[in-house]
């Protein structure tokens, strides 16, 4: 065997191991997606096995197409996808340029604050929803009350009671109802996920040139300036990297749904795959397709800005 | 210069007092999950902010028996090391070829890796649990292995050969001129060389198997069971048991965000492929 070959081959367990792992699912998921293939039927008991005389073409597709749950499930996609990465972004740029310079206990905040990108989904979600969101258990519902119960006091007092007896009483939010069950899928996810946007930010500002931002205070170029000219195009690509991972993970998003609301008025499309697939294995296939398709819009541009510095 | 002053007492005084105060908040939920993991049930759920209170060591004792901690626990731990070990077996031969031997398909075989990971899992779990079940592995530590292992698999590989294109290829060339096989070269000089950059990767790899969440909870019912099927298990309003769910969701994530720590560098690296240095 020469020189160069057998280390070459050392690579051929990897790749097949991943080469199985890829087409064989997916092109399971593909083949399932053109058939009829549920789990239970009593009248048509021919169906509850896959087959390709089943064969139903792009019936599973016109069928997922046709649920009005699909479009509600990409708008919710996209929705919280979008909202995470807005809030994930600008909290991370603000909190990477503030804790960037040395301060005394700098260490510390940072173990402070990267801890929660290390909890675990389900843990995150259990704890926000009952101990922090719950409107009566949690730590929002006593902050109402204790905000209510200020309120009751100051209405008591002589003059100013008068005044204060105009303000309403507030009402705790429920976070599982319809309504507002994205909204706290938003609020775990944004705790969990700001940190990881703030280590990159922060990785990337230590390489930032600082004889340009000398020179910049020199030429008494003011904070915001520096801050718009200099640190926020240096953290142009950091950013694109972060939305697209991010977007990546959050696309495929399950636990924290599952957990806050059941997908009760919030779905998404992982969720919608889980829930065809309780009987309609055809129809969640061909909704993973489309996950597939998605998730791939999304890859094609991460795929390339990594590319680029590969090989440097 | 009035700026530069006005900058410089923020410096002193300001930032200080707002990083700190932006890092407590963000910790906050932890902490306060785990100052409620030693309440009493009773107390977890008095509906006031309870501040100051007698702390109880009964949530954590008596976890093996209201939850079965121990069980799961366990096989957190032996899923996420064996499919950590199984990982590093197969990426260090894979990414010592392609830093070393290059071809001119190494950095599409490489690219194409990592687009394996951004297959959505939910559309190809239920194939996977068709043939766990045909082939009788469903449930088993066999099947959560295998899939740990080929999901971290892109992860690691490219970590370590970030790592690996830093050592000098003559130090590898020095091995061959003495004779050295290519399992020599990997084991005597590679290994040793770079094994801070493989330690840390295993060290992530090991993380992101435990907190797995998606492959873990659909592919098991029981005997492979890991934690985080128990904390979903137990997603529903528990009400009246917060103290004792905090302490077994404090026992669940605590080992892992203090080995998080020690290798938030590593992270980095790790989830941005290289690309943000």
């Amino acid at each position: 065997m020469s020189d160069r070959k057998l280390p070459r081959l050392l690579q051929t367990p990897a790749v097949l191991l991943l080469l199985v792992w890829m087409l064989v699912p997916l092109g399971m998921t593909l083949y399932f997606s053109f058939i009829r293939y549920v789990l239970n039927n009593l009248r048509r008991p021919e169906w509850t096995s896959p087959s390709l005389s089943n064969w139903r073409g792009f019936g599973n597709y016109e069928f997922v197409l046709n649920s009005k749950d699909f479009v509600l499930a990409i708008q919710n996609s996209l929705f919280i996808v979008v909202s995470i990465l807005f809030l994930t972004v600008i909290l991370g740029v603000l909190i990477a340029v503030l804790i960037n310079k040395a301060f005394p206990g700098q260490g510390i905040v940072r173990v402070l604050l990267i801890s929660p990108f290390f909890v675990m989904p389900a843990v995150n979600a259990v704890l926000w929803i009952n101990m922090i969101l719950d409107p009566v258990l949690g730590l929002q519902g006593i902050a109402v009350n204790g905000i209510n119960d200020v309120l009751d006091n100051l209405r008591t007092m002589p003059v100013l009671g008068g005044f204060f007896s105009l303000w309403p009483e507030f009402e705790p939010i429920s976070f599982r109802a319809t309504q507002t069950s994205a909204i706290a899928v938003i609020m775990m996810v944004t705790w969990q996920w700001t940190p990881f946007a703030v280590l990159i930010f922060m990785t990337s500002l230590q390489s930032e040139d600082q004889q340009q931002k000398e020179a910049a205070v020199l030429d008494g170029a003011s904070v915001w300036s520096q801050f718009r000219f200099l640190t926020l195009p240096h953290l142009g690509r950091p950013i694109a990297i972060v939305v697209m991972i991010q977007a990546i993970f959050h696309l495929s998003l399950y636990a924290e749904i599952e957990i806050v609301s059941r997908g009760n008025g919030n779905k998404n499309l992982p969720y919608l795959i889980g829930e065809f697939a309780n009987n309609n294995i055809g129809a969640a296939s061909a909704t993973g397709i489309f996950a597939v398709i998605l998730a791939n819009i999304v890859a094609i541009f991460l795929l390339r800005m990594v590319g680029k510095t590969l090989m440097e | 210069m009035a700026i530069v002053a006005q900058s410089s007492k923020f410096g002193t005084y300001g930032r200080p007092i707002l990083a700190w105060a932006v890092g407590l908040l963000f910790f906050f939920p932890i902490f306060y999950m785990v100052m409620t993991s030693f309440k009493t049930d009773a107390d977890a759920v008095k509906p006031e902010f309870l501040f100051f209170f007698t702390p109880t060591l009964d949530n954590y004792l008596n976890m093996a028996e209201n939850y079965d901690y121990w069980r799961f626990a366990k096989n957190s731990v032996i899923t996420a090391v064996l499919a950590t070990v199984f990982t590093m077996f197969v990426g260090i031969p894979a990414a010592y070829a392609m830093a070393f031997n290059p071809s001119r398909a190494t950095k599409d075989v490489l690219m194409w890796m990592l687009s394996t990971k951004m297959l959505p899992a939910a559309a190809v779990l239920y194939p996977m649990i068709y043939l766990a079940k045909g082939i009788g592995l469903y449930d088993t530590k066999v099947l959560i292995v295998t899939v740990l292992s080929l999901i971290n698999l892109p992860i690691a590989i490219w970590m370590l050969f970030t790592y690996f294109k830093e050592i000098p290829k003559d130090i590898i060339e020095a091995g061959k001129m003495d004779g050295v096989n290519t399992w020599g070269e990997i084991k005597e000089i590679l290994v040793p060389l770079a094994w801070g950059g493989i330690a840390s990767t295993a060290l992530l790899i090991f993380i992101f198997c435990w907190n797995e969440a998606y492959w873990t909870v659909r592919l098991t019912t029981i005997d492979a069971a890991t934690l985080s099927k128990l904390i979903e298990g137990n997603r529903a309003p528990e009400g009246l048991f917060f103290g004792r769910l905090s302490a077994v969701s404090t026992a669940a994530v605590g080992p892992i965000v203090v080995l998080g720590w020690f290798c938030q560098k590593q992270l980095v690296q790790g989830l941005t492929f290289g690309a943000v240095k």
